[in-house]
């Protein structure tokens, strides 16, 4: 929070303008009131779900709750089972991590060490998948989870699906890619002369050497999973195998209103807490990752 | 798999045959990426074709029944609504240009700009991005409660302004379901305007500073020709996300009120799992899938054009 030498378009000299220094000022508000915008109605939900049932309703509403309820959350935690959801979560997630990292690692593994003849046409392929927009794939994908190809099994209320799409990431391949490219060469032929084969190679050489990419891999996967909805929602209609985010959708008719706020509370915190812990590794993946909205 | 790989120096067998060298060097390569080959088979290319041929068919359930030609594509065009979704679409697009393209540049500007609690702001503007899409989306819709138990109906009231019927309103709901997507997203498109603002060489500002230029000149032509390539970037993804656009309005209001905010890509998950017409789900898909080449196409020449100009 200390003062710093700006890397913006005012100049120290500026400063020495009236002017200047009001519109400083003015940008400073500006961007308070954008950052409460962004801040009060995630923490009106948090302190909302604290409150009792006639505050909660009280109009105006309180940001900083007068009545604590917390016997209320452990109710809801219990009723709407969070145990099993959060269990659900952590299950899937776990799954998503080790797929994502395993079978596109080894991709990265294969177009940037290995490139054996025809490795070029199969990355074109890969990179197609990420550039194509993938407006045809909701049917297709559905047959092929209801009746998955030659096996013929239906995999609906698993984790297989999601844990099978996140091992097939197209991004997540070209970053592998380009991290493993950094490797010296010299290492790689080091352990060949001493007879490594390819596996052990990826395993004892390029894992141990990539941990940075695998941890924000891990951490994006992590945040993903725990926001991903769409295709939990379509394949886990069971309530036992439910996530916590198809549970929150799906509960939102059902239960009122307070009860709903407390469950959003269950389904914000966990990523928020990463965020907290991870923050920097969040934002500057960002930057290498791409865009959305 | 043990075998030594090609580029080894130490080889000394004689030369074997081609097949064979292919065995030995290639194939273990190959057989290590099956695995991940069959996913990207199954989730990503099969998908795709199959996706396209049977938007040309009749479909029982998810399976081609009779080939019909172009009919899908007839059936979903002559659609009533078909026309006003394809409106929809482009309006989601329009507004997401009015609000959600401009306002990470200059929130990444004027953060920029900051001598002090830089970081609290870089922390505040990226927070809505953890709030999971969906969990999003509710507390959205909980704040646009029509009733007058809607916290922004209550702020309203306050203020002795009428109440609004917020996502009811059916020309109010795309602006807002945009307003939503832009709360979450726009802090880390900040983020990375920023990333390209700190590579902006400090000096330039001091030179035109010295030559008496002013803040709106220095930010002309400054500041808007060195992140201008990647303000290209962003617009051109931004727009083929937003011509995507399918679970906010599938989350906050299902399409309505009265179809106005029926997106393209929601119309198709409609014909998919509410009326199980699979094969016009397909045609709807493709013709989203023809409109975004068609437009991505059109902005490459365009930039081309300008960039060689």
């Amino acid at each position: 929070m200390r003062a710093k030498e700006s890397a913006g378009i005012i100049g120290k000299l500026d400063f020495r303008s009236r002017s200047i220094r009001v519109l400083y000022g003015f940008i400073f508000i500006v961007l308070i009131v954008v950052s409460l915008a962004c801040l009060l109605p995630p923490l009106w939900v948090l302190s909302s779900s604290l409150k009792d049932i006639k505050e909660f309703f009280a109009i105006p509403p309180t940001l900083i709750p007068h009545t604590l309820q917390f016997d209320k959350l452990w109710e809801t935690w219990s009723q709407l089972n969070f145990t099993r959801l959060y269990a659900n979560t952590l299950l899937m997630t776990v799954g998503m991590v080790a797929f994502s990292i395993l079978f596109n690692g080894l991709m990265g593994y294969f177009f940037a060490v290995l490139k054996p003849a025809g490795h070029r046409f199969v990355f074109v392929l890969v990179l197609w998948t990420m550039l194509l927009p993938n407006t045809l794939g909701m049917v297709p994908i559905f047959k092929n989870i209801i009746d998955f190809p030659v096996l013929g099994v239906n995999l609906t209320n698993t984790f297989w699906p999601m844990w099978m799409m996140a091992g097939a990431h197209a991004f997540y391949v070209i970053v592998f890619k380009g991290f493993f490219e950094g490797i010296p060469q010299a290492l790689i032929d080091a352990a060949k002369i001493d007879g490594g084969t390819r596996l052990a190679i990826f395993f004892r050489i390029v894992v141990p050497l990539s941990m940075p990419v695998m941890m924000a891999i891990t951490i994006f996967t992590v945040n993903a999973t725990w926001a991903d909805f769409f295709w939990p929602y379509m394949v886990l209609k069971d309530k036992s195998m439910w996530t916590v985010i198809v549970a929150i959708f799906n509960l939102r008719t059902v239960v009122p209103l307070d009860i709903q706020f407390i469950a959003l509370t269950f389904a914000i915190i966990p990523p928020a807490l990463l965020f907290l812990f991870f923050q920097k590794y969040i934002m500057q993946g960002f930057t290498f990752s791409g865009i959305r909205g | 798999m043990d075998t030594p790989v090609s580029r080894t120096p130490v080889r000394f067998e004689a030369k074997p045959a081609k097949w064979k060298r292919w065995l030995l060097r290639d194939f273990p390569s190959w057989l290590l990426i099956v695995p991940s080959l069959l996913l990207f088979i199954v989730f990503h290319w099969q998908p795709l074709i199959s996706g396209f041929v049977l938007s040309f068919f009749q479909t029982k359930g998810y399976n081609a029944v009779k080939f019909i030609g172009l009919q899908n594509y007839i059936d979903v065009v002559s659609n009533s609504v078909f026309q006003q979704t394809v409106v929809n679409t482009f309006l989601y697009v329009a507004w997401s240009l009015v609000i959600g393209f401009t306002v990470p540049i200059a929130v990444a500007v004027m953060i920029n700009e900051m001598r002090r609690m830089q970081s609290f702001f870089k922390f505040a503007v990226y927070f809505p991005g953890m709030v999971p899409g969906i969990a999003g989306a509710l507390l959205w819709t909980f704040m646009f409660d029509p009733g007058p138990g809607g916290l922004l109906n209550m702020l309203l009231a306050k203020l002795g302004l009428p109440m609004s019927e917020w996502l009811q309103n059916s020309s109010l709901t795309i602006p807002l379901i945009i307003l939503t997507m832009t709360w979450r997203g726009f802090g880390g498109t900040a983020i990375l305007y920023m990333a390209s603002l700190q590579g902006v060489n400090h000096e330039l500002y001091e030179a035109a500073a010295i030559d008496g230029a002013g803040i709106r000149q220095r930010i002309r032509h400054i500041t808007i020709p060195q992140i201008s390539s990647i303000i290209g970037i962003l617009l051109i993804l931004q727009i083929i996300g937003v011509f995507q656009v399918l679970y906010e309005p599938l989350t906050m209001t299902e399409g309505g009120p009265n179809n106005a905010s029926m997106s393209l890509m929601l119309m198709s998950y409609h014909y998919a799992f509410r009326y199980f017409e699979a094969g016009r789900s397909l045609a709807v898909g493709v013709i989203t899938f023809v409109l975004l080449a068609v437009m991505t196409a059109l902005y490459f020449r365009l930039n081309r054009k300008s960039n060689t100009d």
